[in-house]
Order: C-alpha cells, then sequence, then structure tokens
C-alpha cells in the first residue's frame, strides 16, 4: 500500500500506517478506509493468519492505535474476482 | 451461545417477579406492544398467565423493518401461551424524517407505532400501554423511549429492574423458547445513520440474514448495510469457524445472493449498538 492508495485526510494517513504495522506484523494486506471502518483486503496467507484469535486480537488493537473503532476482512469470492483488482492493487476509496 | 444465567439468584428472580405481577394486577387490564422478541415475549406471557386472556392484549407493529422470522416468532409463542394478539400495520418508511435515517429514527419509528396503537388499545378498553423496555436499555442510546413517554407508555420491566438476564432467566423458568433467543433489533439498525432506509435495503438485509440463519449460525449475526458492502458481525466465539476457507466461501455466497456487490467480516464479532461507535454516537 502507498499513500495514494488512500485519499489524503487523516483517516487514510491511519490507514497507510495500519497497513504497515500489519506488514511488519506479518499480515500483508491492501487497505480500504470508510471512516472509522477500516476494511483489510488480505492475500490468501493472510487470511489464515486471522484464524488465529490470537491474530485477531493483535489486529483489533493495532487498529485502535490508529484510530479505526471497527476493523473488517473482505472476504474473496469467485463471483466478484473478475472485476475486482488484486489485493495489493491501489484501493481508491474512503 | 447460550447466556450464562448462573449470575441471577433465585431469590433475586422471585421477588422481581411478584414484583412484576403486582404490577400488572395493578394496572390492568394491559395492552403489551409485542414484537417477539426476548422482553416482550415475556411480558406477554407474564401479562396473560398473572392477568387471564381477558387481562392481556399483545399488538405486533408490522412494517418491512420488522423481519418475518421474528413475526413468526411473536405468533408462535402467543399461540403456545394462548396470548390474545392484535395485529397492525404501521408505516414508518413513509415517513421521510424516518426514512432519512437520523440518529434519533427510533424516536419517528416508535411514534408512529404508539400513535397507531395507543388509540386502538384503549378503544378496547385497555387503559393501560406497556412495552418490553428493560433496565439495560436505559444505560444505552435510545431515542425511541421519548416517544413512549409522549403516549404515555410504561416500561415495567425497567422500572422494577429487570436486566436482559433477568428476563432471560424467567422466560426460561416459563418455558418461553425466546428465553435463549439473540437480542433482535429492527433491520433498520442495520444501517448507518445518514443512509437512506428503504424498503429494498431492508430486504436484501433480511434476506441475507435469513440465508446465514440456513447456514446455522444460531447465536448473534447482524449484517450491516454499507452501501455495496455487507459486513457480518457474529459472535466472536464463531469467527475463527467462518474464516476457514469452505465456510467463508459458503458464507460470502449467500450474502452475495441477497444483492450484495461485496461481503466483510468484522474482526471483533457482534456488538450491540455498531454502528453508534463507527459514527461517534456512542463510544468505542
Amino acid at each position: 500500500m502507498t499513500p495514494n492508495d488512500v485519499r489524503g485526510d487523516r483517516s487514510a494517513r491511519n490507514g497507510v500506517a495500519l497497513a504497515a504495522a500489519l506488514a511488519m506484523r506479518g499480515i500483508e494486506c491492501a487497505l480500504e478506509v470508510r471512516g472509522a471502518l477500516a476494511l483489510l483486503l488480505p492475500k490468501p496467507e493472510g487470511v489464515a493468519a486471522l484464524q488465529v484469535d490470537e491474530n485477531r486480537r493483535a489486529v483489533l488493537a493495532l487498529a485502535k492505535e490508529h484510530g479505526f473503532t471497527h476493523v473488517a476482512i473482505e472476504l474473496p469470492s469467485e463471483r466478484r474476482r473478475s472485476s475486482t483488482p488484486p489485493p495489493d492493487a491501489p484501493v481508491l476509496r474512503d | 451461545m447460550a447466556p450464562n444465567l448462573d449470575a441471577v439468584s433465585e431469590a433475586e428472580l422471585a421477588a422481581k417477579t411478584g414484583a412484576l405481577a403486582a404490577w400488572l394486577r395493578a394496572n390492568a387490564p394491559v395492552a403489551i406492544g409485542y414484537s417477539g422478541g426476548v422482553d416482550s415475549a415475556y411480558l406477554a406471557v407474564t401479562a396473560r398467565q398473572t392477568l387471564g386472556a381477558d387481562g392481556a392484549l399483545a399488538i405486533i407493529g408490522r412494517s418491512a423493518s420488522y423481519p418475518a422470522e421474528q413475526w413468526q416468532t411473536a405468533r408462535d409463542v402467543a399461540q403456545r401461551f394462548d396470548v390474545t394478539v392484535l395485529e397492525l400495520d404501521t408505516a414508518e418508511l413513509d415517513d421521510p424524517r424516518y426514512a432519512a435515517n437520523p440518529s434519533n429514527r427510533c424516536y419517528y419509528c416508535k411514534t408512529e407505532l404508539w400513535s397507531r396503537l395507543v388509540p386502538v388499545a384503549r378503544a378496547r378498553g385497555f387503559a393501560t400501554v406497556i412495552d418490553g423496555t428493560n433496565a439495560d436499555d436505559l444505560r444505552d442510546y435510545r431515542p425511541g423511549a421519548q416517544a413512549a413517554r409522549e403516549h404515555r407508555v410504561a416500561s415495567p420491566l425497567a422500572e422494577l429492574g429487570f436486566t436482559k438476564l433477568h428476563i432471560r432467566h424467567a422466560s426460561r423458568a416459563l418455558g418461553i423458547p425466546t428465553w435463549e433467543q439473540p437480542s433482535s433489533p429492527c433491520l433498520s439498525s442495520r444501517l448507518p445513520y445518514g443512509t437512506e432506509v428503504t424498503r429494498g435495503r431492508l430486504r436484501q438485509i433480511e434476506l441475507a440474514e435469513a440465508a446465514l440463519r440456513r447456514l446455522g449460525i444460531a447465536g448473534d449475526l447482524r449484517v450491516r448495510f454499507h452501501d455495496d458492502l455487507a459486513r457480518v458481525e457474529l459472535a466472536p466465539a464463531e469467527l475463527s469457524t467462518w474464516l476457514a476457507p469452505e465456510r467463508m466461501a459458503v458464507l460470502t455466497e449467500a450474502v452475495l445472493e441477497a444483492g450484495f456487490a461485496r461481503v466483510a467480516l468484522d474482526l471483533r464479532g457482534f456488538r450491540s449498538g455498531s454502528l453508534n461507535v463507527l459514527h461517534g454516537v456512542s463510544a468505542a
């Protein structure tokens, strides 16, 4: 994720910082900021990591540190695959 | 997940149920705003058992924000416990102040409900109209309570200090099947404030939640509406299960089938008033 991945308000900057913090913990993902909701778009190995309670708790704690009240993971879908950018593509919504 | 009722002592419960019976006798006959949720089901059954068939009337307000599944529960409970039921249609979605979905949306909904229900109840000789508001509700942001006060609707459960746990415990003792039913606020509570409430959106949410119930999710569940995205909240204990690839795919397809373009699973899981927190109406 780069600073251009999200529009430039404080939430977006928090999103960039959160994505970096998650990557340091081994959870690589694109991140879409929707106000106080951080929407994670992880790679498959990131999804597997989130099955572990301890990892989810860590993600929630990091998200809170970065100003998010909610964190959700987008679930991959075959139906959307053709129209969805890959997980590491820039994310333009906020 | 079944609630842990051990925290409530039998003596405490006996005192509360005794006080409720006395309250009902002192205010009989009563009409109950009845949804088939945990609280109003307990209140309707208790009123029926305390006051007899002529002493209690349960009134259901039906609208697009009232899930069909809950309507069925309401009718099943009433039939099983021989509670007299009257059904009215309400039209809160036709009120633009409600449809605009402000943070006090519940005020307009309850105003519509009570302005239809109270006159009908009084015309049938039920001077006292009551609802299932409980003591826990008083600590939450509940703009609908103001409408109840304006229409002189009483809340004996709250007045007598019944918490949700007391109500579940007492319901179980009476054999009311709703005792372990998750809390079930109206479907509009799944839309963030400021997002217009429409029949189509409510239907979409209802279909998605019903599909997830059919997959076996029995505990707390909300499908939160974020335009194209459905954010699913499950009981935290269920999260690991539904993040397994094969289960995740089934869940995703079920929600997409309801008309959402994208599906997300909330990593904290269900929390009551989640959208209030997201939009800063209440603390995280």
